[in-house]
């Protein structure tokens, strides 16, 4: 199939690995679930902490099954990612470790305190819920697959941050002061999370082309805050005055991209951010921790079944 | 066994009835929420992305037999909170088998744990089905169900590594520093107590019947994997007289334990210190709620 033919059938899952997709095609497919791949393992990996910092069992349990969620979709994704035949799971889980591997920003800011845990788990988890649903019908079926059991399963995630939030901004006055402080923290890169504006993004335009990408950042971000500026006001929340957002009449939302950080955001996609860095690095040597492991399954499997087999661990 | 007569409900307990059913609770309250606590550990930081999701699920199965034996503690009042998040550290009467950390990476700690542990929850439980406290009785079976698949995925682990040299040296590291720590799953809480347990019929087996139980199975599994569980070959260890020479300083049911335990519990309670969730400072309830 070439690009022509890709651009004019471009629906909702339309390809999958029974076509012969042009290499341009599986390349582009590659680097966006691939990114979704990473990112759920990092954000995984950002919130384990608060497995064990949860105030209560039931709160404990959830972070604990959340926390199983990211992985389960990463392995997933890395499925799905697997199957367009440009990389296969170990090199993508190896560039990852080797900062090579790209995720999103706000996963680059490792968390501290427990009141920062709606943040990603009712804001972020909420904005990725906006994308996800979105990409139900990109046109590689199998991204699409993955994101029906994706999808399912953020709706119990973002309750989840929802209640927490909830639990906070009705607790004591100083769990409701330390969650507003966390908020207008954290409030300028979850407004980021959707990128710059789409003339200022790079992979915007073939995506959507060929079907991959369903919806602009700048509509996902219109989505998003009409949803959630009203949300957190209703949990006592009071947006902060930076970045400057202004409603116009068609009910879509203007933000004064001046007032964010680009500087920060792109050394964040490049992997320089070096909090960022931290949270790589450290993942990285607890995976390096267990190398010995794998060897050892690996060479397990190598016996049972012969080298040419592909691995398949427990 | 003497027929025992079935204890009465909780609120109707003589006070050493009361004690008794309480130490058996903490025992294994106790027991599942802190190996619970430290196998979350491994999340994120397992070998393959299989092996996490296997084990979240383990962790979260000992979470849940927490809360199940922790409900029934609060039949006498205490709240979840003060159970766990307000109770002393030193107050906790887990083994120490549970609380000991883990060295970066070593995973032949983990499944061997687990091993060792649930081999011998398996036995305690099945002791308890008989319980003459129906409470208790009634929560065993449920519990028992996902035991068996606990020790499955820690049994062939255990077979996977002890396949080559390399990797089984690491599970006989493992094995010389936990076994003394694992025999404290059947040290007692309080002689006494224990016998009161025993006599009122809340379990139908005593401790030392139950740690030959289980020792006739682990040792010969470890062994026939090229291990060696040293102690256990001298025919002294059966005697319960030397219970006592066999064990590590601290046993936990005694309610001494590590330094690890209350570096542990420092960090799991350290949000809900900083949110100020203590009893004492408990704002009144969402008017929103009601």
């Amino acid at each position: 199939m070439d690009i022509e033919e890709v651009k004019q059938r471009a629906g909702p899952r339309e390809f999958s690995p029974k076509d012969d997709m042009p290499e341009e095609y599986r390349k582009a497919a590659t680097r966006m679930i691939q990114f979704h791949a990473n990112s759920e393992i990092m954000g995984a990996y950002l919130e384990k902490p608060f497995i064990r910092q949860a105030p209560s069992l039931d709160r404990k349990l959830a972070f604990s099954a959340k926390v199983q969620d990211e992985i389960g979709h990463g392995q997933l994704l890395y499925r799905a990612a697997e199957s367009l035949g440009i990389k296969t799971r170990d090199e993508m889980l190896d560039e990852l470790a080797e900062g090579e591997g790209k995720f999103l920003n706000c996963f680059h800011y490792p968390m501290d305190s427990y009141v920062e845990t709606p943040m990603i788990a009712f804001f972020v988890d909420g904005a990725a819920m906006r994308r996800q649903a979105t990409l139900k019908s990109t046109s590689w079926e199998p991204y699409a697959h993955a994101m029906d059991k994706v999808c399912f399963e953020e709706g119990f995630h973002v309750k989840h941050g929802e209640a927490i939030l909830y639990e906070l901004m009705t607790g004591s006055k100083k769990e409701q002061e330390m969650t507003q402080e966390a908020f207008e923290e954290w409030w300028p890169r979850i407004i980021q999370f959707f990128g710059p504006t789409n003339d200022k993004s790079t992979h915007h335009g073939f995506a959507s082309e060929v079907g991959l990408k369903q919806m602009g950042n700048d509509e996902l971000r219109t989505a998003f805050l009409n949803a959630y500026i009203p949300k957190a006001e209703k949990y006592g929340l009071e947006i902060p005055d930076e970045p400057r957002i202004s409603k116009n009449d068609d009910g879509t939302y203007e933000v004064v991209e001046e007032d964010l950080d680009w500087d920060e955001f792109f050394t964040i996609a490049k992997n320089d951010y070096e909090p960022g860095v931290g949270q790589i690095e450290g993942r990285k040597a607890s995976q390096d921790a267990v190398e010995w492991v794998r060897e050892s399954l690996d060479n397990h499997e190598n016996r049972l079944y012969g080298s040419s087999q592909p691995q398949a661990a427990d | 066994m003497a027929a025992v007569e079935e204890l009465s409900e909780p609120g109707s307990l003589s006070e050493e009835e009361r004690e008794a059913v309480r130490h058996q609770l903490f025992r294994l309250a106790d027991d599942e929420f802190v190996l619970a606590e430290r196998y979350t550990e491994w999340q994120v930081k397992a070998p393959t992305l299989e092996s996490d999701l296997a084990f979240s699920n383990i962790a979260q199965d000992e979470l849940g037999h927490a809360r199940l034996w922790y409900d029934l503690l609060q039949d006498w009042g205490a709240e979840e909170s003060e159970l766990i998040w307000e109770r002393d550290p030193s107050e906790w009467r887990h083994s120490t088998l549970v609380e000991l950390p883990f060295e970066e990476g070593d995973w032949s700690d983990p499944v061997l744990r687990s091993y060792l542990y649930d081999v011998a929850e398996d036995i305690q439980l099945r002791a308890l089905q008989d319980s003459t406290y129906p409470r208790i009785r009634d929560r065993v079976g449920k519990i028992l169900g996902e035991e068996d698949y606990h020790r499955e995925h820690a049994a062939s682990w255990l077979e996977r590594l002890c396949e080559e040299d390399e990797s089984r040296a690491r599970v006989q590291d493992a094995l010389d520093r936990l076994f003394p720590h694992a025999l404290t799953l059947f040290a007692p809480t309080d002689e006494a107590v224990e016998d009161r347990i025993d006599e009122l019929g809340i379990r139908s087996e005593p401790l030392v019947t139950m740690r030959e139980e289980w020792l006739d199975e682990v040792v010969p599994f470890l062994e026939s994997l090229g291990l060696s569980v040293d102690d256990a070959e001298l025919p002294e260890q059966y005697d319960v007289h030397h219970s006592q020479l066999e064990l590590p300083e601290h046993t936990g049911r005694d309610q001494s334990h590590t330094d690890d335990w209350f570096d542990l519990y420092d960090e799991f309670t350290r949000s809900y210190r900083e949110l100020g969730r203590t009893s004492a400072a408990r704002i009144m309830k969402d008017p929103d709620d009601e």
